[in-house]
């Protein structure tokens, strides 16, 4: 008879969506790639905080911006570690979700240009980036579900 | 592309979570591949043949035989 056990493999920390889909490899890489990212968020934010409300300006603005962006590249370097050793179905995810987040960001970059010329109010740089991280986390979502087992054996 | 991935499973009295450890992937990635969602790379097929010392191709039918009778007999 086969028994489900708790492999030494993977990893059920992340809830159901996750049951089984993270080995112990994958699910330390992607440990460290959001406390950086994290870290990236929180320093993003204090600089802009520093800059605009406190007035941070000269070296101290430029040492905030450039450890902001110090820290978006270590975030970038440790997805890109992640991916290469994912499991290779967690990266085909991976990979189907980031064609997703630039695919529709292009596509909403380009439409709302058409928009703009009709009268819709201008876009600020930073909206097609949030259209990617949100079709980004979609196409995750859609890739754990597709690839999901159904008898949770 | 069929497998026999379940069968040989069972026949071990293995978990996908065991069979998961050995080959160093996800349960989820061996279940995938036993429903025919995913097909997995030549290394991780190879992986899995060696775990059950079998050739390659009793494990894994691309149905190339079928589709060649199908051709011939439709000729």
């Amino acid at each position: 008879m086969m028994t489900e056990q708790r492999s030494d493999t993977s990893f059920r920390g992340l809830g159901w969506a996750c049951s089984g889909v993270l080995t112990r490899r994958d699910a330390e890489n992607l440990r460290r790639f959001n406390v950086v990212t994290l870290a990236w968020a929180m320093m993003f934010v204090a600089s802009t905080l520093a800059i605009v409300r406190f007035g941070a300006k000269g070296l101290t603005g430029w040492a905030l911006a450039t450890a902001t962006l110090l820290l978006g590249v270590v975030a970038m370097a440790l997805y890109v570690k992640f991916l290469r050793a994912a499991d290779e179905l967690l990266r085909k995810i991976h990979v189907e979700a980031l064609g997703l987040g630039f695919g529709a960001s292009i596509v909403f970059m380009l439409f709302w240009r058409l928009c703009e010329r009709l009268g819709a109010p201008k876009l600020d740089v930073v909206d097609p980036v949030l259209v990617m991280v949100l079709f980004w986390a979609a196409g995750q979502y859609i890739g754990l579900r597709r690839y999901r087992g159904e008898s949770g054996e | 592309m069929k497998n026999r991935l379940r069968v040989l499973r069972a026949e071990r009295d293995w978990s996908q979570a065991d069979l998961a450890d050995r080959v160093d992937v996800s349960r989820q990635t061996i279940n995938a591949i036993e429903t025919g969602k995913y097909d997995p790379s030549l290394p991780l097929a190879f992986a899995l043949a060696r775990v059950f010392g079998l050739a390659i191709e009793t494990i894994f039918d691309p149905g190339f035989e079928a589709d060649e009778e199908t051709r011939v007999a439709n000729a």
